[in-house]
Order: C-alpha cells, then structure tokens, then sequence
C-alpha cells in the first residue's frame, strides 16, 4: 500500500464518492453490537446473498454501518439516499425489502409507529428521535462502513489532519481548539484547549516527549456512547489523537479500551491497520515528517482504571489506584512525561473543530454567560423510556426535550419520576428540574453531573431509595480501596441503605450518610470517591419523604423493597387459578372461581403472580 | 600578611572569607564535611554567612573512610 | 522560595516543600498514619487533610503530599478540617476498634464510640488498617515487590503472590519495622536472635539513614563504591599509571555520573545480601562484549566497584568506562581478581615503557599505558592459560623473580622494579595514592594480610584533615582502626553500613570519624544477638585478641616481622624525577619546613634521593610507634605480656613466641 500524500486523500474521496453514487440505493444495516446480537450481520449476509441470486448487487449496495442509535428497534435497516427507515428487521422480510426497492415502495410493516399518533414515519428525518439530533462526533453513523478506511475518507476523514499538518504551526491547532472551547466530554468537562496548552509547554520546558491517551474504558453501567463512536467511526478518534498529537508535540499514543467491547477493538485494530498502510499513521504521515504510533491496551474490568492517573498506571503495568491530583497527568503523567487523556468523544469532535472552524463549533450549544458548554453531547437514553438509545444533540436541550420528544415520553402510561445522569456518580434529578438547559455546570449546580452522558430515566415505580443502593453498591464494588473515605465511606452507606430497604432503618440514619457523604466528598483521592455519594445526596435532596417512608413507616411507596411490601389479592380477582399455578413457592390458595389468598409468610415477593395476572387483582403495597 | 590555619596548612586570609571561600580555594569538592572555626561547629547552612576572621584556626574534616 | 502562612504563621519555603515538612518547621503537628519520612508519601489514610486557601477558593488537601507551589494560606484546624478528621477516624474506628495507634488519633478528636456498625469489623488489636507502609517500604526501600495489595473496595489485602508464602522473602523486617500496628510478625529466624527487636531498633535506624540521607552522601544506593572515582581524583588520590600520579585530566571518563547514566541499573536490589537496605553492588545489563570467547553476547555484569574503575582504568592510564566494564566481566568470567590484574598490569606496563620489557619479551604485545587492546588480550591470555599473560597473571612477587631470572637486566633494573612494584607481602595493592600519607603507607604495610585497606583507612584523616600529626596519633589510629575495622570481618559482617552512610548529627559527636553513632549500633546488635553485653571496648577487644593470635600465626610460618612490613617505595615516595616534578613544590616545600634541608641550587634527582632517605626513615620510626601501641617487640612480633592481658596466652601461642624470645 502505498503512503498517501494530501493531494492522494482527495483522489480517494472522489473516487469513492462516484463509486458509491453508481447505486440506486445502499442498504445501511447497523452492525453496531446491539444490532449485531439480534441477528443483523446474519441479516447483511442474507441480504447480499439474496441480492446476488437476483443479480442486482451492482444496483443497490449493503453496508454495515456502526450504531444509529436506536437500540431497542434492532435490527435497524436504512435506505439510502432515500432515507428511509426500517426497525426490527428480519430474515423474512428481506424479499419484501427488496421488491419495494424496485418498486419505490416501503415495507409498512417495518416502519416506525409514532407511539401517540399511531402515523407510520416513514423518512428518518421526519422521526423525532433522529430530527432533533445534531451530529457531530456521531456524524458518520449509520453511513459508512467502519471497516473499510475509503468510506471515512469519502466523508471528509483525514484532510483535517492534512490541513494540520501543513498549513498549522502547532500553537494555532492548540489556538484553535482553545477558542472552540471544547470540554472533555469524559466527564471532567475541563476545557480541552487549556489542558493541550498545558502538555505542550511541560514538553517543551522540561525538554520531554508529551504522550496522548484515548479513554475508551466507559465504565459507566448502561453507558455505550463511546463504544457505539468506536463501532461507528473509528477514524474519527483516530484523525483526533494524530492532530492532538500533531498539536503537543506527541509521537506514540495509546487507546485505553475496556476489554470487554470485542467489537469495538476489532473495528479500532482494523482501521488502526489500515490508516498505517496508508500512511496516516506512523513515520513521516503525508510528508510532514510528522510520526505517530497509536498502540491498544485494554482494560481488565475496573471501573476506576476510567480515572485518568489510574488509567496510566494500568498502562504502566500497575494496579489501577489513583495518585493525588496535584499532579496533573498533563504535566506529569506516562513515564512521568506530560500526558493528554481524553475521552473518546473529545477526540471525535477534533477533526471538525479543524474543519469547521472554532467559531462554527462555539457557536452551538449552551453559549450564554461566562461558563460555556459548547458544541454538542452524546448521550445514551435508557431506562423506563419509549425511544431508548443513543442521541447526539446540542448543549442546552431541555431535559423535556430529550426525554419527551426525543425520547417519546415514559411508557406504559406511567409519570416521569426522576433522570439519573452522569453515570454512578452523577445524581437524581426529578420532575422540577424537567426545564434544566443541559450543561456541564447546569447539572452540577441541581447536584448532579454530565459525566460521560449516560440518562437514566426512571417512573414512579421507582424506589429511589432502592436506585441509591444499587449505585453505591456499584461504587463499592469499584472502589479501588486505596483511600479510607471512599472505601470505608462506601462500605458503610452500602450497609445503611440495605438496613433501610429491608425496614432496619433508624432514626439518624439519613444524617449519618449525609455526614459520611460530606466526609468523602471533601476528602477522597479521586473523582470516584469525591462524587461516589452524589447518588445518596441527590435522592435525599428530592426524595427525602420516601427515605422517611422507608425509615419510619417501614414502608416503600413504590412497591420496590421486597421486605417492606406486601402482595395482596384485590376484589378485582376472578378465581382463574392461573396466578396459584405459577407461585413458585405454593403461597397461593383457593378454589376455582372463589377470590384465591396469598399466605404472606410463604411470599418470596418474585411478582410473577402479578405479571400473569388478567385482571389486575394483585395489589402490591 | 594575615593568615589562616585550614587543617594545619597556612591561606592567605581575605576580607569576606566565607566557609564556601576557602572550600573554592582547597578544592574540597567532597560533600560530607565537618567544619569547625575555633573550635565552633558550623552548620552547612551557615558557610555562606559566617565571615572568618583572620588568625582562625579552620577545621574542615572529611568524614571519608573509603570503601 | 515561597512565602506560605500555616495557622497564621509565616514561614518561607523551597517551592515543591510538601504542606506537612512546611508545618514540621513550625513544630505544628498534623495528624498522619500512612505517612514515614522514608517512603513516599502515599495519601491513603487522609487523615492529613487541611484547608488550602490558594487566593482564589479554598479546597481541602492532603499536606503529605501536596506540593507547595505558589503563596497559599492554610489552616490545619478549621471546623471542617476537624470534622472530616473525627468522621475519618470513627470510620477507622468502627472497623479497628482496638488499634492503638487509631484510638488514640480518634481520643484526639473525640471520637470513642462509632455510629454504626462496620459489616468487615476486625477486633485484633494488630489489625491490618491497609495504610500501605509495608507494601511501599518493600517496594522503595528494598526495591523488591514481595508484598502488594490485592483485590479492590472492601476485598483490599495485603498478600504475598497468589496468596501463597514467597521465598524470596529473606525476613529482612523492613515491613515489620514501618507497620503501625504490629500486624506484620517476624517467624522463624534460624539465626535465632536473643533480642530480636532491640536488633531491629538499631538496623531501622541505619535503614533510615539510607533511605534519607544516602543520595546525598555517597549515593551508596545509586552507584556503590564507584563514587569514590571523581573524589579521589579531585584530592589527586586516583592510582594514575602505576600510581605515578594522582589524577588525570580524563579521569571524567570514569566519573559515577557516567556509570550512573549511561549503564548502571538502577532501581534494583543486589544478591550481595538479601534484604540489605543499601543494597550497593550495582550491575551492568544487556552490555555487549566487544572481545573475548563471549563477544558479541549481551551480558550481566557484576561492578564497577571502585577499585575496578581505578585499577582496571586509571592505574592502566585507561580512562574508557567500557574497557573499565569490560575487564570487570572477564576478570570475574576467569575467577581473576581485578585489584591484581589492574596493578599487576600497571607494573608490567611501566616495565614496558622502561625497557624492562620489550615486544620480543611480551610475545609482540605493546605494553603502553593505555593500550586497551593489549589490556584485554593480556587478560584473555591469562583465563586461556598461554602467552606471556599467564606470567603476569602470576602477580607482581613473582613476576619481579621471573624477569630477574629470564631476561638480562641491570642491577639498576631490578632495583627501579623493586621500587615500582606495587605489592606488600606478595599481595598487589589496592587502588589509594599513599604516596603523602604515611600513616596510610602504615595502614597498607602494616596490614597482616599484604596490601589492602581492610585494616585502615587513613589517607583523608591524615593528609586532609591533619588528624593525625605525630607518629603517636597516627599509631594509635593504626590500633583503633584496624582493630575496629576487622571486627566486621569477624562477625560476618559488612562494613559499609558503619561508614558510608552517617547519621545526620555525626557532626557534632566528639568523634566523627568513628562514626560513634553506629559504633553504638553494632554494640546493640551483637549483644541483642548473642545475649551477650558488650560494650565498645570489648568491641576492640574482641577484635585484637583475633588479630594478634593471626599476627602470631604469621610469624610462626616464617613471616609477621618487621622485614615482612617493608613497602615499594613508589608507595611511599616519588621514584623518578618526573614523579618528583609533578609535585615539585608540595616536596620542596616539605623538604624545606620538615626537615630544614637547603633545596637552593639542588637537582630535582638530588632532592628525590633526599626526600626518600627521610621517608624511608619515617616509616621505619612509624613502625617503632605501631608496634610499641601494639604492645609487640621491635621486631614487630607480639610479646608474652601482650597475649596473657588478651588472655590469648594459649598453650600454642606460647609455644611459638617462647621459642623466638
């Protein structure tokens, strides 16, 4: 292969361009994993398979493309140019697809239902989960074939670089990306172009070769906005860390990768191959006399190692534990060397910030006042949710918008109760702060955080108690131990909120945690520790009654904490029986057609009674 | 001419003599020392500061025993 | 500097000064449990917490290791400060309720019964608190990672690997020793010590010492003996071709600094002694040999010690550091001692260029100062056993008989090898210019075993501090010393440990050079050892009743007089006119104020046959002082009397001086 100059990234483009224009239409399955494990790689088989036997495989075009995001209608088919939009395809409804392709038809079937409007949709447009988007980091997904290096380079990837790379010093690229204002999207929200600035002079002060880093071991559970980029786009965290690298003066770099993303690592390693056979990584990229070698390491399941000094030590070789954070990795980090990590998200949005323009990219989002958020976010919508998936929208959306239009609403005709956001560490916000303008420093004032964009929203049959244990108990799980708050701090609120939620709480118990809370915010090592009581805190704010519920009254209004419900038998039942077949433990009696009794002593509370049952004769109190 | 005793050898003494002075003028270049003025122990931090007097009796052991 | 207020007080520090050594200063006192001052600071406890005003907000920080960079103000005693400390400690507390060291932190801040029960509580009063010290202390002090953490959250343990015992773990107590609360125990000592803690007492103070103060001294830990080079060199001490000179301009070629950089390992304890907190044999890794049966092989090699850079280099007018490294590994390869081989070669290089030896003699080899070649070729022929490297692999003594009898030299030939070669009782001498120091012309002559510095080393006490002036102090220094110095070699003990590391205060003890501190430290460890009260006298004691019985037993095989103390003259003085005009003025000077004599109008060879005629006379009168303090005969031989006050009168031993008095 031969090594590319700028000139030749251009010749690709064109190429590739009038090559994909020759179809009539392409076929975009996703073939990120969501998609993948319902079966659409099977699908993407069958349907080029079929398309051969008709001989019409020069007429339409099947790519598999990374996520488009909405997940829970997998597996996911886009005709393109057209735009039309197919969810929960399968293996039999490939010669309908087709047919309607030649026609200039669609598969009604197949299209997405407007939940309230019942109206078929239809073009991907006009859906409100993809109309509202803004994609920038996420601008390739669903179009391009990760795994084939021209699709990226027909969309633009890599004249970013060139352009860099030639007509840049390496204070302007540091400039631009400065004036963007870009924060980190990991997170930390610290601003992007300050913390190269950083490294950069370090490099250059202390005379030592600064490294780039690509955080990709998203921890957070429920979480998947970086493994879908990866899965999607990989040469647009690749193009980001070269011109970063290009900007601070790196030469080898590494991505941080959880171990457990199989699919995103292959598609990384592939592109990672096929950027170097072309050039675009390794000595003297496009003649500049520029080199950079990015290398994979992969993490070994710690959430902590998600934390920038903990993720060097692990590339170290180390036990991923935090060090103090008065050392700045961007002075002091790999191999004591200045050191940049950024999250995957930040690193896609570079090469736009290049092409674009600064102005352009802060010219979107949150842009009034002194503290900005600009450009956009990826979030991942899950939970009691209508359209769960994946969204990329502009700083300062409404939590209404994201979770009403975007979202569709809470199914099941339930009311929105509360939206967790920025993963384990992030806090619960409830239905007063539904109009919040999402940003970083918005949500860290309600007492939450933006963390890496995961929003979790929940219905009123949420116990909040409940959701706060289950977070704590995750951090406690994670928690590298190293720091008496947090590990300590962790193992106790753990301990509390069970007592809670099995009706053993007591009376100072909520100033307790709140205590312990204050402690590990003001004293732990690490961010982990420092937020890791945000769950707690939030819910207490919001929620205080059911704390007290559960405390004092013994009771769980939600209907949610097993030793604190009952299930009862309404006058709603009909005497069907079906419920007392089911029991697993025989706690059910009665006799046909009589109101059947369920024996509280025996109730192990599994809910299947009131999953099978008809009528809505289970009371659960 | 005014002198001073360093170790028993005889220096010229000058205006200002320093500790830090007379280790340029012996080459002591070696760092474990002990230094005595008249029998006074000065500290390490004190060589810059103590001006010597002439006639001092200087002692500036090295505390090297080889190995 | 910068300026910082700690509680309202000022105080100016150097910038990177950690808030806590800032407050040491002004004797305030912040409470810390995984913090020693000879580990790096680790931040895990938090109890060290402290507000930090830096002028625009305030945060709270940990003072072990929060680098002070700019004027900031603190306070170690806010109301939130104290609080987070209580809630810290009840925390502790309510895992560890019986912890000495946690309860009484927490009676400080009034914290004696917790609010809640901890599910992993530990009652053991030694429990583990997971500060880390152990771990820490095993991996920067003794370079070694036997012990680490394992698990995360509420499963984080200290272990061994895989949970299971690691023999490479040789007890050397240093994780004992740092754990606050005993939970680490010592099992097992086959050496069954009577005292073991009294031992430990003493070995984690020289422990300390090393960790703290040994960079600064002789980088003991960095480069071993190899820092001796640059000194030596400065104070004109440094063997030069054949110990014709004290210093060279190139001597920077063997500096420590370029053994340090550019091929010492760093980082990495030695198998010298297991468990050694100085750790001071340093390797060489991956280094290339460039000749031998081995070249071209990337190898291990054991040194440079000192002596090695200074024989093997300098003394061979050699200033290459990788012909210094690659002797050191061929010497070791072939079982050759590099002290020999370095003066031994330097003896027949001088002969070399003196025409004693010629190319026909050497088997074509040139035997110029400073022919590396030659160097390693000789060394080859040595460990293959052929050429004329396996006559000078015989050593000096008999190298001086070989050329007498085989070549066809001039009275005055044999006489000048006599004066050059560099050995005291057939052993080749170690790498020190004596040349000015008589007491330590004493300290190699006089030394029972030939010449090496086992017994003394005086030359800095002697020439540069002028400790030792008259024959009587130089005596009783070459009583002391000697005495002092071989009990380590009694005891199967290293002697580095007494000297070349010194407690921060050696200073000011009445006498620095014995390093009193640490003499008090091995009293402590032989009678915690043994069971045994010693005391510093019977320290010499011991060590003199040994020395004398060898000295005896010497003699009894035909040596041990004061015919067999007799020195080279090179060791004592300059032997050529050029040796003498190097150091013209100091022995003119000398000649001039020491013994009057009228150097005006004199030759440079008239006043070197005068100055050796004083030197030689010096010495034999410092024999006279040494063997009177001795308590030996003019002949240098141990009297009756002197055995029975050792209580050495043994039958044997008796019968051996009766025979001769």
């Amino acid at each position: 292969m031969k090594k590319l100059t700028p000139d030749q990234i251009e010749i690709i483009q064109d190429k590739r361009i009038n090559e994909l224009r020759k179809y009539k239409a392409s076929l975009m399955v996703c073939a990120g994993t969501g998609c993948v494990s319902a079966g659409s790689l099977t699908l993407k088989e069958l349907l080029d398979n079929k398309l051969k036997k008709k001989g019409l495989q020069d007429k339409y075009l099947v790519v598999p493309t990374g996520c488009n995001g909405f997940c829970a209608q997998g597996p996911i088919l886009v005709i393109q140019p057209q735009g039309i939009f197919y969810q929960k395809v399968s293996s039999e409804d490939i010669t309908d697809i087709i047919e309607s392709l030649e026609n200039g038809t669609y598969v009604e079937r197949l299209l997405y239902k407007d939940k309230e409007s019942e109206i078929s949709i239809p073009k991907m447009e006009n859906i409100k989960f993809f109309g509202k988007q803004k994609l920038i980091a996420l601008r390739n997904k669903g179009i391009i074939n990760p795994e084939n290096i021209d699709d990226s380079i027909a969309r633009g990837a890599y004249l970013s670089l060139a352009k860099v790379l030639h007509q840049m010093t390496q204070e302007e690229i540091i400039e631009e990306v400065k004036k963007s204002e870009l924060r980190g999207r990991g997170g930390g929200g610290f601003l992007t172009g300050l913390k190269w600035e950083v490294s950069y002079k370090t490099g250059k002060d202390r005379n030592k070769t600064p490294y780039i880093i690509c955080n990709a071991d998203e921890g957070d559970p429920g979480a998947f906005m970086d493994r879908s980029i990866v899965e999607a786009d990989p040469h647009a965290v690749i193009e980001g860390m070269t011109i970063g690298a290009r900007a601070i003066g790196a030469s080898e770099g590494f991505v941080y990768i959880r171990k457990e993303y199989p699919l995103a690592l292959k598609r990384l390693r592939i592109a990672i191959k096929q950027a170097k056979d072309y050039g675009l990584l390794g000595e003297n990229i496009l003649n500049s006399g520029f080199n950079f070698e990015t290398h994979i390491h992969r993490g070994a399941g710690a959430f902590v190692c998600g934390e920038s000094t903990a993720l060097i030590a692990s590339i170290g070789g180390k036990a991923g534990e935090p060090i103090a954070s008065y050392i700045y990795p961007a002075e002091t980090g790999f191999r004591n060397n200045p050191t940049i990590v950024n999250n995957v998200e930040t690193w896609a949005n570079i090469p736009v910030i290049i092409e674009k323009g600064a102005d352009w990219f802060a010219s979107i989002g949150s842009i009034e006042g002194s503290k900005k958020s600009t450009g956009t976010k990826v979030f991942s919508l899950v939970g009691d949710i209508e359209n769960t998936g994946l969204v990329e929208v502009p700083m300062g959306i409404t939590l209404r918008e994201i979770i009403y239009d975007i979202g569709g609403g809470i199914p099941n005709g339930r009311d929105f109760k509360a939206i967790q956001t920025g993963g384990p560490s992030g806090g619960c916000l409830p239905k007063i702060h539904l109009d919040l303008r999402i940003d970083f420093d918005t949500l860290t004032e309600a007492g939450s955080m933006m963390g890496s964009g995961g929003l979790i929203v929940m219905d009123d049959k949420t116990c909040m108690v409940d959701i706060a244990k289950y977070f704590i108990d995750f951090l406690k799980d994670e928690s590298c131990g190293k720091c008496t708050p947090c590990r300590e701090g962790l193992i106790n609120l753990s301990n509390i909120l069970t007592r809670i939620t099995k009706g053993e709480g007591k009376e100072n118990d909520i100033e307790l945690m709140k205590e312990i809370a204050e402690t590990m915010e003001l004293a732990s090592l690490c961010a982990l520790g420092q937020t890791a009581a945000n769950p707690v805190l939030s819910t207490i704010k919001y929620f205080r009654d059911e704390y007290e519920a559960h405390i004092k009254d013994k009771k769980c209004p939600a209907g949610v904490c097993k030793e604190l419900i009952k299930y009862k038998i309404n006058d709603n039942c009909t005497g069907c029986t079906i419920c007392a077949k089911n029991c697993p433990v025989d706690a059910i009696s009665g006799k046909p057609k009589e109101m059947h009794f369920i024996d509280q002593a025996k109730c192990i509370k599994c809910d299947i009674c009131n999953e099978v049952c008809n009528f809505e004769a289970i009371t659960v109190e | 001419m005014k002198t001073i005793s360093v170790n028993g050898n005889s220096l010229k003494w000058e205006q200002n003599m320093t500790i830090n002075v007379i280790i340029g003028k012996m080459n002591y270049t070696f760092k474990m020392l002990v230094v005595k003025v008249n029998g006074e122990l000065i500290k390490k931090t004190e060589y810059d500061m103590i001006i010597i007097p002439a006639a001092a009796d200087v002692r500036i052991i090295h505390l090297i025993s080889g190995g | 500097m910068k300026d910082i207020i700690i509680d309202g007080k000022k105080i100016s520090v150097k910038e990177e000064t950690t808030i806590l050594d800032a407050a040491k200063e002004l004797n305030i006192e912040i409470p810390a449990l995984c913090h020693r001052p000879t580990v790096e600071a680790y931040g895990a406890c938090r109890l060290c917490v402290v507000d930090v005003n830096d002028g625009r907000k305030t945060r709270m920080v940990t003072s072990c290791n929060y680098p002070i960079r700019k004027s900031i103000e603190v306070n170690t005693q806010s109301e939130r400060v104290r609080k987070t400390r209580g809630m810290l400690l009840e925390m502790m507390l309510s895992r560890w309720p019986n912890v000495d060291v946690i309860k009484q932190f927490a009676a400080e801040y009034k914290v004696t019964k917790p609010r809640f029960i901890h599910p992993l509580v530990d009652y053991s009063s030694n429990a583990c608190i997971l500060c880390g010290l152990c771990v820490n202390a095993c991996s920067e002090i003794m370079w070694e990672d036997i012990i680490g953490f394992a698990g995360r959250g509420e499963s984080r343990r200290v272990v061994m690997p895989f949970e299971k015992h690691y023999d490479a773990c040789v007890g050397c107590s240093t994780c004992a020793n740092i754990c606050p609360t005993g939970a680490i125990k010592m099992i097992d000592d086959p050496n069954q010590p009577a005292d073991s803690k009294r031992i430990m007492k003493y070995g984690s103070k020289i422990a300390d010492e090393m960790v703290l103060m040994d960079e600064e001294q002789c980088d003991m830990r960095g480069v071993g003996t190899a820092h001796l080079a640059q000194i030596m060199n400065d104070y004109d001490l440094f063997p030069t071709c054949n110990y014709k000179f004290g210093s060279h301009k190139d001597a920077g070629g063997l500096h420590s600094d370029v053994f340090k950089q550019k091929y010492i390992t760093q980082g990495l304890p030695d198998g010298c002694w297991l468990g050694c907190s100085m750790s001071c044999a340093k390797t060489v890794e991956g280094y290339e040999l460039k000749t031998g049966p081995y070249k071209g092989d990337k190898v291990l090699i054991d040194g440079p010690e000192y002596e090695t850079i200074a024989g093997c280099g300098a003394n061979m007018g050699i200033f290459n550091p990788e012909f210094v490294l690659e002797a050191n590994f061929y010497c070791d390869t072939y079982g050759i001692d590099t002290i020999s081989f370095g003066t031994g070669m330097a003896f027949a290089m001088e002969c070399y260029e003196n025409g004693i030896l010629n190319k026909e003699r050497t088997g074509g080899m040139e035997f110029n100062f400073g022919n590396e070649e030659v160097g390693l070729e000789a060394l080859h022929q040595m460990g293959r056993g052929e050429g004329f490297g396996v006559i000078v692999g015989q050593g000096i003594r008999r190298m001086k008989q070989i050329f007498a009898e085989k070549f066809d030299l001039t009275k005055k030939q044999i006489k000048f090898m006599q004066d050059i070669g560099m050995e005291a009782k057939g052993m080749e001498y170690s790498e020190y210019v004596t040349k000015e120091s008589l007491a330590m012309q004493g300290g190699y002559g006089l030394a029972l075993k030939g010449a090496q510095h086992d017994e003394a080393w005086l030359i800095f006490m002697d020439m540069v501090n002028n400790q030792i002036p008259t024959f009587e102090d130089k005596a009783e220094a070459l009583h002391y010393f000697p005495m002092f110095r071989t009990w380590f070699g009694l005891m199967g003990l290293c002697k580095l440990p007494w000297n070349d590391v010194e407690p921060a205060d050696n200073a000011e003890t009445d006498e620095p050079a014995k390093v009193p501190g640490h003499v008090e430290g091995y009293v402590n460890f032989f009678s915690a050892m043994t069971g045994k009260e010693i005391d510093k006298h019977e320290l010499i004691l011991q060590s003199e009743r040994v020395y004398n019985f060898q000295r005896v037993f010497n003699y009894r095989l035909g040596f041990g007089t004061r015919e067999h103390d007799s020195i080279p003259y090179r060791s004592a003085g300059p032997v050529t006119i050029e040796e003498y005009e190097s150091r013209a003025e100091r022995y003119d000077k000398q000649l001039v104020e020491k013994w009057d004599y009228d150097i005006k109008g004199k030759t440079s060879e008239e006043k070197r046959d005068y100055l050796r005629k004083m030197r030689e006379a010096d010495y034999q009168k410092l024999c006279d002082a040494v063997y009177k303090r001795r308590g030996w005969n003019e002949n240098g031989i141990p009297t009756i009397q002197k055995m029975k006050e050792l209580k050495m009168d043994l039958p044997e031993v008796l019968a051996v001086l009766k025979k001769n008095n």
